[in-house]
């Protein structure tokens, strides 16, 4: 019996596992028409928007990052990086549930192979396209492949809160047709409150405070941290970062399954 | 051997009609003070069924009695409310093919994709791929996007490839026939070589001659209820009896 029952949680992953790879390879087929360049036209949007705020905002804030404007074009890269990621990932996992409904009425599936797959494409794209960047920047400015490995920490943190969120909206999607226009507007809220293309000193203490609760502000202080600021990483940020995402992938989790028994009469 | 077995199995289901679909209504109706706990139904009443290996069956009765959610609670699509079900051996659904193909990517990489939708590896729908295409007749389409295939073609390729391999228990809602004349042979021998071999078969048919003639158990549904379980002429008979009436 116990035997069996091994077998079977094995042969479960091996399942999931083979549908991952044939989901995330069929998500960028289609988005990148079997070119591989296409993953390198995710890097226009970052590399533009921080010209744009270069342009406008460098000047004024770059006392605050030493008087230095190329210190102020990375903060906002990385701050950048680390927004169109979540917003990528999170809004294509907020339809994948809905949009496979027909599927999951044919064929029995595990349902939260959709979220995750939109994000395993996403981390796919970033390892390729955004990465080798982030990495190169990070061993010229701390001269220490130490900080190069330890950028994998924000971003584990970072792919946590990205399910964890995934699997919320993506179940709340199934009850709320209309709540792509919502969630669009907390991602907005989330992108104006991460200090992503202003520096964090110029909010006043009591709105600083509030924005403390934003999930990504740990992450993106913790990605410049261990990229822009050359000293040894951080642990405190680390951790700060890694434990939100927990928190975040345990109650996405909670949610998705608790409202899970409900999906299949409204889809 | 006993290969499926359902022990009271009832599902209650919520009608889609009283559901909002919609935040800001949902919020609204709440202020207001007119929120209602949405309205559920009875969809499946405490079912019992025992299905032997190698057994056809035949599921017969009105619209709406049941008898797609009996198949999808089978192949554990959905999840009964009450009960237990038990399955041995693996299921093949054939119900609507080519619901999982994507248009934008190639033949093959749908044989890939829908292939381990279905419960196969890569691996192995790599190794199935040319049999697949030589059954469907789609070897110069290889690389072609679905898209630009006919849906005569498409029902073809999804057809190819549910039925590559011989699964346990086949489950049918409304027996295939796809294609063009020349394909509806070829499809429909497939289906009596599995018909004829060990598989086990659920049907659903509106069409009650053919369950007459070619399974042996039939089941009546009414209204999420067995009303009759037992020989399939026996089945059709006290449905049309009750129709008559």
């Amino acid at each position: 019996m116990v035997s069996n029952s091994v077998s079977l949680g094995k042969e479960q992953i091996s399942r999931y596992w083979e549908l991952l790879n044939v989901l995330v390879s069929r998500n960028l087929k289609t988005r990148y028409r079997g070119s591989l360049l296409g993953v390198y036209w995710s890097l226009l949007n970052p590399l533009i928007m921080t010209g744009l705020y270069t342009a406008i905002f460098g000047a004024t804030f770059a006392s605050y990052y030493g008087n230095s404007i190329i210190n102020y074009v990375l903060a906002a890269f990385t701050g950048l990086v680390v927004i169109n990621f979540f917003s990528a990932c999170t809004t294509q996992a907020l339809s994948s549930v809905v949009w496979n409904g027909t599927l999951l009425n044919k064929i029995q599936l595990p349902v939260s192979i959709f979220p995750v797959s939109m994000i395993a494409a996403n981390v796919f794209q970033f390892a390729v396209g955004v990465f080798p960047l982030l990495a190169i920047m990070t061993l010229i400015n701390s001269k220490s492949i130490i900080n190069v490995l330890a950028l994998i920490f924000p971003i584990t943190g970072l792919i946590l809160v990205c399910t964890g969120i995934g699997f919320i909206v993506s179940a709340l999607y199934v009850f709320f047709r209309d709540l792509n226009y919502f969630y669009e507007l907390v991602v907005f809220v989330l992108w104006i409150s991460s200090p992503v293309f202003y520096p964090a000193a110029i909010v006043s203490p009591q709105v600083k405070a509030l924005l403390g609760l934003n999930p990504l502000s740990p992450i993106i202080e913790s990605f410049r941290q261990i990229s822009l600021s050359g000293a040894f990483p951080d642990f405190i940020l680390i951790s700060d970062a890694i434990l939100r995402g927990i928190i975040f992938l345990v109650m996405g989790w909670i949610c998705f399954h608790w409202w899970r028994s409900q999906f299949m009469d409204l889809l | 051997m006993e290969v499926i077995r359902l022990d009271s199995v009832s599902l209650w289901r919520r009608t889609q009609e009283e559901f909002s679909y919609d935040l800001k209504k949902t919020i609204l109706s709440f202020l207001e003070g007119k929120y209602r706990q949405p309205a559920r139904k009875l969809v499946l009443d405490k079912i019992d069924l025992v299905v032997n290996s190698s057994e056809k069956i035949g599921i017969i009765g009105g619209n709406g009695a049941g008898k797609s959610t009996l198949l999808k609670v089978i192949s554990s699509i959905l999840q009964p409310t009450t009960g237990v079900v038990r399955v041995r051996g693996n299921i093949a659904p054939l119900i609507e093919l080519g619901a999982g193909f994507d248009s934008e990517i190639s033949v093959i990489d749908n044989i890939i994709l829908y292939g381990v939708l279905l419960g196969f590896s890569r691996q192995e729908m790599r190794e199935r791929a040319s049999s697949i295409l030589e059954f469907a007749e789609l070897q110069d389409y290889r690389l072609v996007p679905v898209k630009g295939l006919s849906s005569g073609m498409s029902a073809r390729l999804g057809f190819a490839i549910a039925t590559d391999v011989q699964p346990d228990i086949l489950i049918l809602d409304e027996v295939l026939s796809v294609g063009d004349e020349s394909f509806k042979k070829k499809s429909q021998q497939r289906i009596n070589k599995f018909w004829h071999g060990d598989a086990t078969v659920i049907v659903v048919s509106h069409d009650l001659n053919f369950v007459r003639e070619s399974c042996d158990q039939g089941i009546w549904l009414d209204k999420g209820k067995i009303k009759f379980s037992g020989k399939a002429n026996d089945a059709v008979d006290y449905y049309l009896q009750s129709i008559q009436r």
